[in-house]
């Protein structure tokens, strides 16, 4: 092979294996839910998304949800969702586990779109650590974006917001101050 | 000799402007279409070009794009459930998602209960989606069918037995009652009427306008010919640039000339003694 050439496929090479890199089952849905429920998860129980639970979820996504009942798992004051978006063109699934109407851990479980896979990384999903509601079912603080993921960092966050009003609709929490 | 010089030039000069002209007329077509199609496509996310599809029929006719000749259909209550293609279908609506293998349908309370690959759709009497559920929400491995039970309950075949799950699908359990007793959902012939409207829907929902775009830009709409035409037109415009540019430079080499011609002759005039009475 030419000494020319060789940075050149090195470099092709690299962008192939990035975006092969992206993609992937990080954990497998129920792997999540037994490690949230410490190898004993509930069982699933679901809210109807009717009315104004509707259009606010719909108000949340900027578009409709995608089915009319949503799954979900509780055990005392926690609750996990198992959610999905589309960041750019395929659906990012994720788990999430609200308490107390606060974010208690935001994980991406399936990513398929071949680029912007860096949201599915603890120095990303940190920042929803804790985000509880604010006005207009707002987060309570600034995500920070990554670039080259933006499409996918709003969709992490639709879901947060998601995830957070949906547990206010099945436990009627109330935000605990912050520490 | 030098006497025929500047008029071969002329001569050179107009021949040169036909061949620019003519061939500029030549190429407008086609560079008018690599322009529009180059333009276009440089904006396919904005103008979601990949998303949307072409429904005219010429067009579809021209690409080959034809409906499966088979189709596979379930009767659920007084709903048809069908699938042509990947696509499935709640009477003449759209399903969301694509599915390779639709394995039956029944209609169980107020809901209808679609197998398709390895997963069941719950959806309301007006084909919205309840939920999909797949086999973390508990669906059998190796679905094959789905049918009533005698007491109206949705009962499945799996790879490893029948399967039953509660009112709300929440959760599964083996089905131990009389199989004779089920109606399995079966296959039943489409009316030529819905299929015929069917393939028409399916038809639209297969060539992306991107696609078309591509292939006007590169001539493929046209065959492997049209590949050749469009290089020619790629070399006119190579042509046009270096005859324009060189019409342009002889041009301005001509003004040039005779703006000193008429310089020498001022200077010429002005140099002369005035000549006295």
């Amino acid at each position: 092979m030419p000494m020319k050439l060789r940075p050149v496929i090195l470099a092709l090479l690299l962008l192939v294996l990035q975006d092969a890199a992206a993609r992937g089952v990080y954990q497998d849905p129920d792997a999540f839910l037994n490690e949230v429920f410490a190898g004993e998860p509930p069982g699933p129980q679901v809210l109807w998304l009717r009315g104004e639970i509707k259009k606010t979820a719909e108000e949340i996504l900027g578009h409709r949800y995608g089915s009319l009942r949503v799954r979900y798992w509780q055990q005392g004051d926690r609750t996990a969702w198992i959610l999905e978006e589309i960041g750019k063109e395929e659906p990012i699934t994720t788990g999430l586990v609200v308490r107390r109407g606060r974010m208690e851990r935001l994980r991406v479980l399936v990513y398929r779109e071949s680029r912007g896979g860096e949201v599915r990384y603890d120095f990303f999903t940190d920042q929803f650590r804790d985000a509880s509601l604010g006005a207009d079912q707002a987060l309570d603080r600034t995500i920070d974006n990554i670039s080259g993921a933006t499409l996918s960092v709003r969709a992490l966050t639709k879901l947060a917001r998601l995830a957070l009003y949906f547990d206010g609709q099945v436990t009627a929490s109330h935000v605990t101050p912050s520490p | 000799m030098s006497h025929h010089h500047p008029r071969r030039r002329r001569l050179k000069l107009r021949s040169f402007y036909i061949w620019h002209r003519y061939v500029g007329l030549t190429a407008a077509l086609l560079v008018l279409i690599l322009a529009v199609t180059g333009l276009a496509l440089n904006h396919t996310e904005r103008w979601q070009l990949d998303s949307r599809h072409v429904t005219w029929d010429w067009v579809l006719d021209w690409y080959g794009v034809e409906a499966p000749a088979q189709s596979l259909s379930f009767l659920a209550g007084n709903q048809r459930i069908s699938q042509m293609g990947r696509h499935l279908y709640l009477d003449r609506a759209e399903l969301p998602g694509e599915y390779d293998s639709l394995r039956g349908a029944v209609a169980l309370r107020e809901w209808l209960v679609v197998a398709a690959d390895q997963s069941l759709l719950l959806l309301s009497p007006d084909g919205e989606l309840i939920e999909r559920l797949t086999g973390h929400d508990g669906v059998p491995a190796g679905l094959q069918s789905v049918g009533i039970s005698p007491v109206g309950q949705l009962v499945v075949r799996g790879g490893h037995g029948i399967y039953a799950p509660d009112e709300e699908f929440l959760d599964w359990g083996h089905w131990y009652g009389n199989l004779e007793l089920v109606q399995w959902s079966a296959p039943s012939p489409l009316p030529p009427a819905l299929r015929g409207d069917l393939a028409r829907h399916y038809r639209t929902e297969v060539l992306p306008l991107e696609r078309v775009l591509l292939d006007l830009h590169s001539g493929r709409i046209f065959g492997s010919w049209g590949v050749y035409l469009m290089d020619a037109a790629a070399l006119f415009l190579l042509f046009l640039a270096g005859s324009g540019s060189w019409l342009w430079i002889q041009q301005r080499r001509k003004r040039l000339t005779h703006r000193r011609a008429q310089a020498r002759a001022a200077a010429h005039r002005s140099a002369k003694p005035i000549e006295t009475p």
